[in-house]
């Protein structure tokens, strides 16, 4: 039988942590509220934006454009990737970085060593990176590139465009994926986006899979103008809705996390109440089975 | 009746319009640019400027910042980062950013700063004029 006091001791020490639990919920859920409303009000943006830009790359005609440079010459073991990655600043909010932290390790065994270059978002990811590059010397870590996950703004979305595309431009990177956690019908889904370089499909295909050729739409005041200008827009947009996406998984897991948590922390309490009061019925019990014992011993004795 | 064509312009925080039109009038980047139903298919990107569309004979106005523009016969689809009504600019924030961005510029910069301020200068100037010309 276990000993009261400890019982006891472990029943405080659950509530106390009880209470945190409850008290990140509390908030996560009022965060969630916010982030969800950020969620919905940006989501018509993010899916527009992709579906009219790959409308516009099936009318594109063939430009010469950096943004389009395969560089099919440079060979496969020497392409430098660019990840950027979106985590969570703060753990606690269940397997939501756990799950994203695996698909980038994932796509990063898949390429060369000391091929991949990491723009990680979110604190977590980035001490996990940090970390990682101690023992195994894999990819090059980028220690200056500081951006939180907290409240995404179009402004930090820029400067994070702004800074691929310009390593991009330079040769500094060949390729350039976005991961980050989608949310599908309230499902998290860690998915890999490329970013760069731009494909343009001169054909679409038509139901019966025969190729039909699209006409091709003019450009104001050249093709090759406006893709400077729209592809910084387009990538900008990419991020930011990204990160808007990521940000209210990260509430919404946390919330959950949070919530199971505190359930079963309410149960343990309960068995612990259990236990606590059968050990104090037993110990009563014994009690007086004692002071029995004793008080029958004492009459027989004074019975002789 | 005028022919029409369905636009739908959506800012990255909201959908700001969705519905039919029947003239539109845009700032591309080397001037502006009516579009009326039918208009052969054209993609154009769009700086910070001044957008308006007449829905059943009545021109409405609206300020934007950058963004890009797809056209097609039938429709036309126009993506911002902001879009606001005259009557939404908060000019007081937007005389700050000007003050702000104009003190900026006299300090020496680098090239990239230098045109992050002259885009925040851009878009505050913009907002100004368009809260001032339709809405007093």
């Amino acid at each position: 039988m276990p000993n009261m006091r400890e019982i006891r001791e472990r029943i405080e020490s659950i509530k106390q942590i009880l209470k945190i639990t409850n008290a990140m919920y509390l908030i996560s859920s009022s965060k969630l509220k916010k982030a969800r409303k950020a969620h919905d009000d940006t989501m018509p943006y993010f899916h527009k934006l992709q579906e009219t830009l790959e409308d516009i790359l099936e009318h594109t005609p063939h430009v010469q454009q950096k943004y389009f440079n395969r560089r099919e010459d440079i060979p496969a073991e020497k392409r430098k990737k660019g990840y950027v990655i979106i985590t969570a600043d703060k753990g606690l909010c269940g397997s939501y970085n756990h799950n994203i932290l695996k698909l980038a390790e994932q796509e990063l065994a898949k390429s060369y060593e000391n091929s991949c270059y990491l723009f990680v978002l979110g604190q977590v990811g980035r001490m996990y990176f940090k970390r990682r590059n101690n023992y195994a010397d894999h990819s090059v870590f980028d220690g200056q590139f500081l951006y939180t996950t907290q409240n995404p703004t179009l402004y930090r979305a820029r400067e994070i465009a702004e800074l691929v595309l310009e390593k991009f431009g330079n040769g500094e990177l060949d390729e350039v994926y976005l991961v980050f956690t989608d949310m599908v019908k309230n499902e998290f889904v860690p998915k890999v986006v490329r970013l760069l370089p731009f494909e343009r499909r001169h054909f679409g295909k038509d139901k019966d899979g025969t190729l039909k050729k699209l006409p091709k739409a003019s450009f104001l005041p050249s093709p090759e103008e406006v893709m400077n200008y729209l592809i910084p827009n387009y990538a900008k947009g990419l991020i930011y809705g990204a990160m808007v996406e990521a940000f209210c998984c990260e509430q919404q897991a946390r919330m959950t996390a949070m919530d199971s948590a505190s359930t079963s922390a309410r149960d343990m309490i309960k068995e612990l109440s259990l236990m606590y009061n059968r050990a104090r019925q037993a110990a009563i019990t014994q009690e007086i089975s004692e002071v029995a014992g004793g008080a029958n011993a004492l009459k027989t004795e004074s019975a002789q | 009746m005028a022919k029409t064509f369905h636009l739908q312009i959506i800012a990255s925080d909201r959908v700001f319009y969705d519905g039919d039109c029947q003239h539109l009038v845009v700032t591309a980047l080397d001037g502006q640019l009516g579009i009326l139903g039918g208009h052969e298919a054209l993609v154009t990107s769009l700086p910070t400027g001044e957008l308006k569309y007449l829905v059943d004979g009545k021109w409405h106005y609206a300020a934007t910042s950058e963004g890009f523009m797809e056209v097609m016969p039938e429709f036309a689809v126009i993506l911002v980062d902001t879009c606001e009504l005259p009557e939404e600019i908060d000019i007081k924030r937007a005389q700050e950013a000007k003050r702000r961005a104009e003190e900026k510029l006299r300090q020496q910069q680098s090239i990239k700063e230098y045109y992050h301020t002259q885009t925040a200068l851009n878009k505050a100037m913009n907002r100004l004029k368009i809260s001032q010309k339709h809405f007093k």
